[in-house]
């Protein structure tokens, strides 16, 4: 019961991390593309911001399996 | 010490190591989030001003008070029509109004004392946070569902659409999940003062599974999220600018600055001066008309109501919005850089097409169904003022039209009929011949047209009945000049105008009545633009006076039901919907059917913007539209107070092959012939 809770609890984290991670990001191309880089870069950018997604992302998994505490000490 | 003390101390403790550095954070990034603003805000400011002057100052209260109706009230958003995006839409806004509200008295309760112990206010900021959170919560899910499950046509669908719902439900959601970390972190089981937050307090069990150590983690990342909260609403400073929301921003400053002329007034051109005729470059449209395009919410109401889209046609009034946006953005790419690229697309070509601006009857439904004001009609007209005065580029039947405007003072082409045909025998008093108290406007259709002539004849039957001292032009009365103006011929309108100005001056004309709402919007709203101010009235609104004052007893019909058809130049453009009913009821026994669509939401018989001279694809007619609606009331007569409605139904009546069970008439034909007591519904 105790392994499942703490499942869910880092799922629920992850979820919660990826949904901020996708908006900041999202919201950094928004940016971007208003402060002038050209359409034809979207792509480009889209693919950046996309690695730098996964890599945030794999650190807060990584983070959260190993540190994330469990239920019971 | 009691748990609820235990529980203060620990808040303190929360307060100062997490929630102090984090608003010390937001106030150093204040200026960050003001200078992002500001610069989004001027891209689209500096955008406004490459647009033509347009003044549209004075009234404050009055566009304040609108703006607020709409803003806050959400007035227009929800109609009856429009039930679920109306509530979806105040369950967003007014969730959000109140979680904002919650959370300030909450962000300054720290500094004011109010917290520990907590006071009465401190506890209803915390309750309506919650409130303002869950409602916000189920207008997002009603939204979501409609954009990605019941997907209606007119949204359509971006990538950052998906993003704003992120975002948003992010914010939301942490903040409950953040109030539970809040309160399992406090270390004691949940008190009175928990029932004020509800939500945090119902997520606050599962955290206190978690041990000392485990909890201590949990305010890591409850740092972490309240960290990043900030960061989210940074970037949602430029979304205000930049994406669906920048409605927040953008909406109500088109509210307040709409046009508050006359709705069915359109801007004259200052032909002596003016070295634009009409608009062809994107600059060429007036400020608010830029404005206008960054307004624009794409809800696709408009789309709704537009009767062409409806009817198969090009024209889609929200994708000439959205396409001049787009274009706006093509032709300007830098922001704060007014240079534009040097090779463009030609706007009233390839952006909007002919065929787009001719397909607009400017019924100025999709004007009235939007919630926050854009205005498409006049857009369409300016553009088709380039189309008509600099390229003379339009249809054979527009060309026709105008042409025999231009020659013979009316657009009907071959009729073999004059001014004065319709009242020979009648012996109809004429303005030359004597004082009079009422000039009867007859109009074109009325004059020229077959079945429009028994109108006219109606009129001088009620006019006479009331013992009215009218008179008519006769062979003086020319074409009041509409179809030339929403053609785009605006010097031909002007010519015109001046022509009867000088006209009823020289007649001393001081009252008008017309049975046509098209040459009654131009002589009230459009001749004062000239000089031309007049008292002008619509023969149904001259009729229901004469019933009330007793000067006219119709007779009642007995078992006929009859339905009115709302003109849009009589309902829409001068909102006159109360007297053409109470007309109608006077001779119906009180009676009035009402169509599926009436009122400001009727649907346009095709015939407006010119549309009465041109040839239209025969499967693409918004008059059979409205017959096969008029079919569905089950009606024996559709009244109408419109020569054009009149024409355009009698043509959709023979097309739809329902002569014998459906009767179109006008109201003053329905009075005219219940002058005679025994009228019945069979002698129509």
């Amino acid at each position: 019961m105790d392994t499942l809770l703490r499942i869910i609890a880092i799922i629920i984290e992850v979820l919660l991390l990826a949904a901020v991670t996708y908006a900041v990001l999202k919201g950094v191309k928004l940016a971007a593309l208003n402060l002038g880089v050209g359409p034809k870069y979207s792509r480009a950018v889209t693919l950046a911001l996309f690695a730098v997604g996964l890599i945030v992302l794999v650190f807060f998994i990584a983070h959260l399996t190993t540190l994330y505490p469990g239920v019971t000490d | 010490m009691s748990p609820e003390q235990v529980f203060w101390a620990g808040q303190e403790v929360y307060i100062k190591d997490i929630f102090l550095p984090v608003i010390i954070g937001v106030l150093v990034f204040v200026p960050v989030l003001a200078a992002v603003f500001a610069f989004g805000f001027l891209r689209h400011w500096r955008l406004w001003k490459l647009g033509q002057p347009d003044d549209r100052s004075g009234d404050f209260w009055k566009r304040l008070k609108t703006t607020l109706a709409i803003a806050i009230a959400n007035i227009r958003i929800i109609r009856a029509k429009e039930l679920y995006p109306g509530i979806m839409h105040a369950l967003i806004f007014g969730g959000s109004a109140i979680l904002i509200l919650g959370k300030i008295v909450r962000l300054f309760s720290y500094a004011t004392g109010i917290t520990s112990p907590p006071q009465d206010i401190y506890l209803y900021a915390s309750f309506a946070s919650e409130v303002g959170g869950v409602l916000l919560i189920i207008g997002g899910i009603m939204a979501v569902v409609r954009r990605y499950i019941l997907r209606p046509p007119r949204l359509d669908r971006q990538p950052e659409d998906s993003l704003v719902f992120v975002w948003i439900g992010l914010v939301v959601l942490t903040g409950f999940i953040i109030k539970g970390y809040r309160i399992a972190a406090g270390d004691v089981s949940p008190v009175d003062w928990a029932s004020w937050s509800p939500v945090g307090y119902l997520i606050s069990p599962v955290f206190l599974t978690f041990t000392e150590g485990a909890k201590n983690e949990i305010l890591v990342w409850h740092r972490v999220i309240i960290h990043t909260v900030p960061a989210s609403i940074l970037l949602g400073y430029i979304w205000l600018n930049r994406s669906r929301l920048q409605h927040i921003l953008l909406s109500p400053l088109n509210i307040f600055f709409r046009s508050l002329q006359p709705k069915g007034a359109l801007t004259p051109i200052d032909l002596e001066k003016t070295e634009l005729f009409g608009t062809s470059k994107i600059e060429h449209f007036t400020w608010k008309q830029l404005m206008d395009l960054d307004a624009c919410t794409r809800c696709g109401r408009c789309q709704d109501a537009c009767p062409a889209y409806f009817s198969g046609k090009a024209l889609n009034p929200k994708q000439v919005v959205l396409g001049l946006k787009e274009h706006l953005y093509e032709v300007y790419p830098m922001p704060l850089s007014r240079k534009p690229i040097e090779k463009r697309p030609d706007m009233v070509a390839e952006v909007v097409t002919d065929g787009v601006l001719w397909d607009c009857t400017t019924c100025r439904a999709c004007m009235e169904a939007c919630p926050v004001y854009v205005e498409h009609v006049p857009k369409i007209v300016d553009m088709r003022r380039n189309l008509a005065m600099e390229q003379s580029r339009f249809p054979e039947d527009v060309q026709n039209a105008l042409k025999s405007l231009g020659t013979r003072g009316h657009p009907f082409r071959g009729t073999a009929a004059t001014r004065t045909t319709w009242c020979e025998g009648l012996e109809v008093p004429t303005a030359a011949s004597g004082d009079f108290d009422i000039l009867y406007w007859v109009g074109c259709s009325a004059a020229l047209e077959d079945r429009n002539m028994s109108v006219a004849r109606a009129m001088v039957k009620i006019l006479r009945a009331a013992g009215v001292n009218f008179a008519v032009l006769g062979e003086e009365e020319g074409c009041c000049g509409d179809p030339a103006r929403r053609l785009g011929d605006e010097y031909l309108f002007q010519t015109i105008c001046q022509a009867n100005i000088e006209i009823f001056k020289a007649h001393n004309v001081k009252k008008i009545v017309t049975a046509c709402p098209h040459c009654f919007n131009s002589l009230k709203h459009e001749y004062p633009q000239f000089g031309g101010d007049y008292e002008v009235v619509h023969h149904t609104q001259y009729i229901d006076g004469l019933i009330r004052d007793g000067r006219l007893a119709p007779g009642v019909v007995q078992g006929a039901r009859i339905a009115y058809h709302d003109s849009c130049y009589l309902g829409r453009y001068n909102d006159i919907y109360h007297e053409p009913r109470s007309v109608l009821k006077a001779v119906n026994g009180g009676r009035v059917v009402e169509l599926e669509r009436c009122g400001s939401n009727s649907f346009c018989c095709g015939g407006g913007g010119g549309h009465m001279w041109m040839e239209e694809d025969p499967d693409k007619r918004v008059n059979i539209r409205r017959i096969d609606e008029v079919v569905r009331a089950k009606v024996d007569v559709v009244a109408t107070a419109c020569p054009y409605c009149l024409t355009m139904f009698e043509d959709g009546v023979k097309a739809k092959g329902v002569e014998e069970t459906l009767r179109v008439r006008d109201l003053s034909e329905l009075v005219a012939e219940a002058l005679d007591s025994q009228w019945l519904p069979r002698a129509l």
